[in-house]
């Protein structure tokens, strides 16, 4: 096998057709992996700058401040999905969902579904990432290295002579094929090798991700394979071949999409916002006990520090009715965060209909940009929010006096790695 | 002793047409058989069948006394195989093509080899390290020959070897391949060229919807009668009388 | 002229005893007819729904009780904004903006809940819609049908026969040319029946018109790119190979290139972040629902001197209405000129993103499509800016009310007790201030405008492939 495969090895080198295909494969890759880690840079310096501008901006939003309430009224708090070190290769979800926000202790359902803009235009047409490049075009470019492997010897009147001569068909058409599988193998892999040492992915990522590159080439090695077994011309393979590959990366994703989203429906995100609003203002017009009473539901150990007066503005019951107006959407917010999971679990089952969504879910998967990595995000962020509520209404139901000194014990928001 | 080369009753059916019914011959070790037909006699076929591209309906075809059914690759293994018009890579450079093509079969040859198997079928030096793409039909067809030298295969199987090829050239190509019979290569040779088959062939079967319907044997030190097999050929009736 | 229909209609019979080629039609058709009725529905029900909820938040603001008015400033009011009637053809970027805006005081919210974000995914490719269709799979139609287009003629020698009677190279590709043609006319079809659709919705017959003949530019591009290598390549295989190579980078790999250089090489704040440097400026501004905060003290003399009065309690309007309406001012014009400043980095993003047009007809043809079907980002980013104008206008209203309608000191008392707090509200009648709002689309004359440069790219895209098409045709030998 060896002999062949080396023999084969010179002959591809000869092949400038071939040799054609391979070297845009890698440019490819390259190009793709050096944007992908550009993107990935720009996006931990744009967290590093946050950080500390968020950092200065609280502190400048608590000093002088009076009470608990203003307090934590004025001073913002960054929370922040930072990419992974494998994010370069499959951007993903990252750039539909929002992985920053800066939150405050009001009622989160407000502040959760801001999207930090980007540029519409951009989020139309997707991203060139290695993930785009192995799921969707490297396909194509084996498509173009193998469809005519048979084919075209049949043409140029070859195809006996090397067959007669080879004696069996097996030490002639696999090592030529494997060849070039291999080749584009590689040379799609290397630049994310490389990619992957400088941005220190751990060797086991790297090998998974390698292990699915692989296998999908292997897939639609086998795909035109079986294709090209017709006896036609080549013009018709790589018609038919094309054709498969459209309905294989476009079609069935499109549909299996339109299917899975109509099967189900997610809550018009304007609903929880809207409910969430008209809670909050109407509390301003209710009685007070038409807020406390909820919130003492939730919080019984502040029972006894629910009392409200009729007179003046209390810090406490604003926070009350911003805790109840997320209390009244729970429900809403809980199916939409379902609805999504449900989506992306029924994607996940549809993607074995396609190996180019298969390969490019997996990717998202490894590099923690895929929708359930998202939904964990925008969980940490929950969670934080609750920290705030609980370092502050200790401090503020009992109405301990306030003391500044405190503040510094402010729950820090650490990103899940 | 087992012939390098048998056909028993040997038929064939492509979608639908008979091809080839009933056809029987033997080539001897260092004999020159020329299987002459015209156009859709079944040559080319009778060639494929031994070198198992295309399996027999009925009967059987034998390579070195095996049925090539059973062992491809052993028959494959012994043939070297002339195709028409054939054309090896027009990318690639005569050696490297030779390189190629014998690599494939499994064997190597060293440079000296090669240019040894490329004087003796007169390819001019310049032109061995120039792409065949650039070449001409004769010098493709001196190329694909080198190669079948260069195996040394005891059977050479010939499809229409002379066609598009110059006298001259003609007269090379015989004398070469006469030459390899009397080395004690066997070979099949399949043709419409009624004055080449009788020129170099020891024998020469006559093919005509796809039965063997003549076979005519040269006399010792002479060659075919070429008048008399064109007759045959042209199925002129006193032929057929001859034959029957 | 009879020799070129001649070829034309020679060249039409082999496609249709091609079974390849007439499947591969058929499934193009097919498709299209499939997506166009999806997608008019689909645009049609949002549609629908859009202008409900405008008029359903409008109605619940004025339905709101008596209030003090700066309680009616916080509790907002949304703009939506429903799909223009070519939506049908180009969603454009609708599915990834989200569609409506939540609108408050002191602050300008970012449009929310964008399709995209609750997707399922399934990776790469957008959802299908008729003008993705058009865009990446005609042109591979094109390519199936024509890639041996002359060259076959080449190669079964006919060729050289059609040379030896005196037939011109030129004229044989203009047969090829006007065979080709045909089938981009048939394939117009259903774009021109969604077009005429959306003529009857109330679109501008003007933009369906210009919609419809940059599509038929860009087929016709394809066209002679494919024909061009029909007469330039010598091998079959050889002419596809190249044009799927063409389509690949003209439709997969360029736009993508383009987002990733345009995004490196102008880079456009996110909104947290341009937001935070705001911050720092507006905290200078003062707080506007604090009356007495150092930074009003100036424009507190200035108005007292208006008034030739002592004290604030001493104005015949309620100063702390004044203060409200003063810093919304000024901070609207702060959070106006980050939002410009946004938006003109965005906007320069998608002009650079254009001229990649020049390396692909696919970036140029998409480009002209959102922008002739008001989808596009220039029509969003109006969105914004109109729905800020009703922020704005309603905001100012209200504090305009809460300045002439309701008395100082029942104002400063509003929160001792309930009496006090029944005594600072007014008459919900001043809800009416509200502006009606429905987002329209640019006027046809607007969008042409703004697609001419696309347009023009696509003209000139146009005039090359012809001028190949041409200079080969006319140097064909055998």
């Amino acid at each position: 096998m060896l002999r062949h495969l080396s023999r084969e090895t010179r002959f591809l080198a000869k092949d400038r057709g071939a040799v054609f295909w391979l070297l845009l494969a890698f440019v490819l890759s390259v190009v793709a992996v050096s944007f992908g880690i550009a993107e990935v840079r720009e996006q931990r310096e744009t967290i590093a700058t946050l950080i500390e501008e968020d950092a200065a901006d609280r502190s400048n939003a608590l000093e002088g401040q009076e009470d608990w309430g203003s307090a934590a009224y004025y001073a913002f708090h960054l929370t922040y999905a930072p990419p992974s070190d494998f994010a370069f290769a499959a951007m993903g979800q990252r750039d539909s969902s929002s992985w920053k926000h800066r939150v405050r202790m009001l009622a989160l359902e407000g502040q959760i579904h801001e999207a930090d803009t980007r540029n519409a235009d951009f989020g139309l047409v997707g991203r060139f990432d290695f993930a785009f490049l192995a799921a969707s075009v490297a396909p194509l470019l084996l498509i173009l290295l193998l469809y005519d492997l048979r084919a075209s010897e049949r043409t140029m009147r070859r195809h006996d002579l090397l067959v007669a001569t080879a004696g069996s068909s097996r030490s002639l058409w696999l090592p030529r094929a494997l060849v070039r599988v291999t080749a584009l193998a590689l040379l799609l892999l290397m630049p994310l090798w490389v990619g992957s040492t400088i941005e220190g992915t751990a060797a086991s990522l790297t090998l998974q991700a390698s292990g699915i590159v692989i296998g999908s080439l292997l897939i639609w090695w086998l795909i035109v394979e079986l294709v090209s077994r017709i006896d036609a011309s080549p013009s018709i393979l790589l018609t038919s071949l094309i054709g498969l590959w459209l309905a294989i990366a476009i079609l069935v994703p499109a549909v299996s999409k339109a299917v899975i989203e109509a099967a189900n429906p997610v809550p018009d995100g304007g609903e929880i916002l809207l409910l969430q609003r008209e809670t909050v203002n109407d509390a301003w017009d209710l009685p007070k006990e038409a807020t406390m009473d909820p919130f003492v539901e939730r919080h019984p150990e502040y029972a006894d520090h629910s009392e409200i007066g009729e007179e003046g503005f209390e810090w406490k019951w604003y926070y009350a009715f911003q805790q109840v107006g997320d209390q009244v959407v729970e429900p809403l917010a809980t199916q939409y965060r379902e609805a999504r999971l449900a989506r992306d679990k029924q994607a996940g089952v549809a993607a074995w209909a396609s190996p180019t969504s298969l390969v490019e879910r997996a990717f998202e998967k490894l590099a923690g940009t895929d929708a359930r990595s998202m939904i964990a995000y925008e969980d940490r962020v929950r969670d934080y929010h609750r920290e705030l509520r609980a370092f502050y209404y200790p401090l503020m139901f009992p109405e301990e006096p306030f003391d500044e000194e405190l503040l510094s014990g402010l729950p820090a928001f650490t990103p899940t790695s | 002793m087992t012939s390098p080369l048998e056909a028993r009753s040997l038929s064939l059916v492509r979608e639908g047409n008979t091809v080839l019914d009933g056809v029987s011959f033997t080539v001897a070790k260092g004999e020159i058989f020329a299987l002459l037909g015209g156009n859709g006699a079944g040559k080319s076929s009778t060639l494929l069948t031994f070198l198992g591209f295309l399996d027999p309906s009925g009967g059987e075809v034998l390579v070195n006394g095996k049925s090539v059914g059973s062992d491809v690759a052993g028959a494959r293994n012994s043939i070297a195989y002339l195709p028409e018009a054939a054309s090896l890579y027009g990318h690639l450079t005569a050696y490297e093509n030779l390189d190629y093509f014998l690599d494939l079969a499994g064997k190597s040859a060293s440079k000296d080899q090669i240019n040894v198997a490329l004087d003796r079928v007169a390819l001019p030096q310049e032109a061995r390290t120039r792409r065949l793409q650039s070449y001409s039909k004769g010098m493709r067809q001196k190329t694909a020959i080198a190669l079948a030298l260069l195996r040394e295969t005891p059977i050479l199987l010939l499809d229409e070897p002379t066609s598009g090829l110059d006298p001259v050239a003609i007269d090379e190509f015989h004398d070469l391949v006469k030459a390899l019979a009397e080395g004690g290569q066997t070979v099949l040779m399949v043709t419409h060229d009624v004055y080449g088959a009788c020129q170099v062939a020891d024998r020469v079967g006559l093919l005509r919807h796809g039965k063997l319907v003549g076979s005519f044997a040269a006399e010792k030190g002479q060659r075919i009668d070429t008048e008399t097999v064109h007759a045959a050929f042209a199925g002129r009736p006193h032929f057929q009388t001859d034959a029957a | 002229m009879s020799t070129v229909l001649r070829i034309a209609r020679e060249e039409w019979r082999l496609w249709l005893r091609s079974k390849v080629v007439v499947a591969a039609a058929l499934i193009v058709a097919v498709l299209l007819a499939a997506t166009s009725v999806l997608t008019v529905n689909r645009v049609a029900e949002e549609q629908s729904q859009r202008i409900e909820q405008q008029i359903a938040a409008e109605q619940t603001f004025f339905a709101q009780p008596d209030r003090h008015p700066h309680r009616m400033v916080h509790y907002g009011h949304y703009a939506f904004r429903p799909p223009p009637p070519l939506a049908v053809f180009e969603p454009g970027v609708d599915a990834v903006t989200g569609q409506s805006i939540f609108l408050e005081g002191h602050r300008q919210n970012t449009a929310m809940f964008a399709d995209t974000k609750a997707a399922a995914d399934l990776g790469g490719f957008a959802s299908l819609t008729p003008a993705i269709l058009y865009q990446l799979l005609l042109p591979l139609l094109l390519i199936v049908l024509g890639h041996a287009m002359f060259l076959r003629e080449r190669e079964s020698g006919t060729l050289a026969v059609m040379l030896a009677q005196g037939q011109s190279g030129t004229k044989l590709a203009l047969g090829k040319a006007a065979a080709l043609l045909a089938v981009i006319a048939i394939f117009m079809i259903p774009l021109i029946g969604v077009a005429a659709y959306s003529v009857s919705l109330g679109e501008s017959a003007l933009a369906a018109t210009s919609l419809v003949a940059g599509y038929f530019l860009y087929l016709c591009i394809w066209g002679g790119i494919v024909l061009a290598a029909s007469i330039l390549l010598k091998q079959r295989a050889v002419s596809l190979g190249a044009l799927i190579f063409v389509w690949l980078f003209a439709a997969l790999i360029v736009p993508r290139f383009a987002i990733n250089a345009s995004s490196a090489v102008i880079d456009a704040p996110g909104k947290i972040e341009s937001d935070l440097v705001m911050l720092a400026e507006q905290r200078k501004l003062g707080d506007g629902h604090n009356a007495a905060d150092p930074a009003f003290m100036q424009l507190q003399a200035q108005v007292l001197e208006e008034y030739g009065v002592e004290t604030i309690e001493e104005l015949p309007i309620n100063w702390r209405g004044v203060v409200a309406s003063y810093s919304e001012a000024e901070l609207t014009e702060l959070l106006n000129s980050y939002a410009d400043k946004r938006m003109e980095l965005e906007a320069s993003q998608s002009h650079l993103f254009g001229l990649f047009g020049f390396a692909s007809p696919t970036i140029a043809i998409s480009s002209a499509s959102r922008t002739l079907s008001g989808t596009d980002l220039a029509t969003h980013h109006r969105f914004l800016r109109e729905s800020e104008d009703l922020r704005f206008g309603f905001v100012q209203a209200l504090n305009e009310k809460h300045a002439t309608d309701l008395d100082y000191t029942a104002d400063i008392n509003r929160n001792n007790g309930e009496e006090a707090s029944r005594a600072a509200r007014i008459n919900a009648n001043a809800w009416q201030v509200l502006d009606e709002f429905r987002f329209e689309p640019d006027s046809a004359v607007q969008r042409m405008d703004r697609a001419m440069p696309s347009l023009g790219i696509l003209i000139a895209w146009l005039i090359a492939a012809s001028g190949v098409v041409y200079l080969a045709s006319r140097k064909v030998r055998l």
